[in-house]
């Protein structure tokens, strides 16, 4: 039901809005958690098509407990990870999550379905939301 | 003058006989590996006693025997550690390393249990062990091989391991014998793998 009232809002949003999504994602590839583990990854890539900065504050989705922004860095032989406070994507610019890199964690699956929902945010305000089917994907 | 004609054929010959066998010397010489830097002389591990994905012990003559790819991590790092095993697992299929095999040792003995690193090696093919247990058994490994992680402070079950992301070479005698830096290619490690088993001989 929460999916539903979910995806009804954000439908109901979209067609309020401009026709040119402010945010557009490309190259989405989600990954569940692998066997014997409890956490999941997306990679994409996020575009902006307006004449200002966009700041993604978090992300949300009804499929898991918990989404984070995060980014793999290796320095000086370590690979660490960092939880990422923000996300901005530059007016016109684009930015990556790639393998190695910037990426959404994704905690605690809440569901089985093969299509995940994700909402991005600037601050309360929903900008983005986009489904995907993971059994198309292959690691 | 039939005397000198004889003289410069046996030298002529004897040239191209050279030549010939200076070329199969040479084709014959292993090429020395491109990325893998190798230890002077190969090292003694440390003793140590773990646990492996089908709950059998593993110390440190579990290692002999063949070459070993090992690799440090935990199954709850969804980027860099998937991608690194999967070069791995790869570099196996992209060039006849023999009986090579990959190893996951997990910084993250706290929720690796074995079973949970059965089903996820699993994932990545055959021949791959995942290695746990208790943790001053694993810094008693990691450390002789220069090996750092270190858990991050959390208030919650949510929490990251930093961890080196080198790729350890163990060789049949069970030493440690050479070490890949990251980025991690599957290809270089495929090469660099046969010119150390070719090296070795």
């Amino acid at each position: 039901m929460n999916r539903f009232i979910l995806l009804a809002t954000l439908a109901a949003l979209a067609a309020c809005t401009e026709p040119q999504s402010p945010l557009i994602i490309k190259n989405l590839d989600v990954q569940r958690a692998l066997p014997g583990t409890s956490m999941g990854r997306a990679y994409l890539t996020l575009v902006n098509t307006t004449d200002d900065p966009i700041t993604i504050t978090h992300v949300s989705s009804p499929d898991f407990g918990r989404v984070a922004l995060h980014e793999s860095v290796i320095e000086d032989g370590i690979a660490r990870m960092r939880a990422l406070d923000t996300l901005t994507i530059a007016a016109g610019d684009q930015v990556k999550l790639a393998p190695g890199g910037k990426h959404l964690m994704l905690h605690d699956a809440l569901s089985e379905d093969s299509e995940i929902v994700f909402v991005f945010y600037a601050g309360d305000t929903p900008v983005l939301s986009v489904a995907t089917r993971t059994d198309t994907v292959e690691f | 003058m039939r005397a000198k004609h004889f003289f410069i054929a046996t030298v002529a010959t004897a040239a191209i006989v050279t030549g010939a066998w200076l070329s199969f010397q040479e084709a014959q010489t292993p090429s020395p590996p491109i990325t893998a830097t190798v230890l002077p002389q190969p090292v003694d591990l440390a003793k140590f006693s773990l646990i492996d994905h089908r709950s059998q012990p593993f110390t440190a003559a579990e290692f002999a025997g063949q070459w070993d790819l090992v690799f440090f991590g935990f199954t709850n790092c969804p980027d860099i550690c998937p991608l690194t095993l999967k070069v791995l697992a790869d570099a196996r299929t992209l060039a006849d390393v023999g009986d090579t095999r990959v190893v996951l040792v997990s910084v993250d003995p706290e929720r690796d249990t074995p079973d949970n690193l059965a089903r996820y090696v699993g994932h990545f093919g055959d021949n791959i062990i995942g290695l746990t247990g208790e943790l001053d058994q694993l810094r008693a490994l990691t450390g002789s091989l220069g090996i750092w992680f270190e858990k991050e402070p959390s208030d919650n079950e949510h929490y990251n391991v930093n961890h080196s992301a080198a790729v350890i070479v163990v060789d049949p005698d069970g030493k440690f014998h050479a070490v890949f830096t990251a980025p991690h290619v599957a290809e270089n490690i495929a090469a660099d793998m046969q010119s150390l088993m070719a090296l070795a001989k």
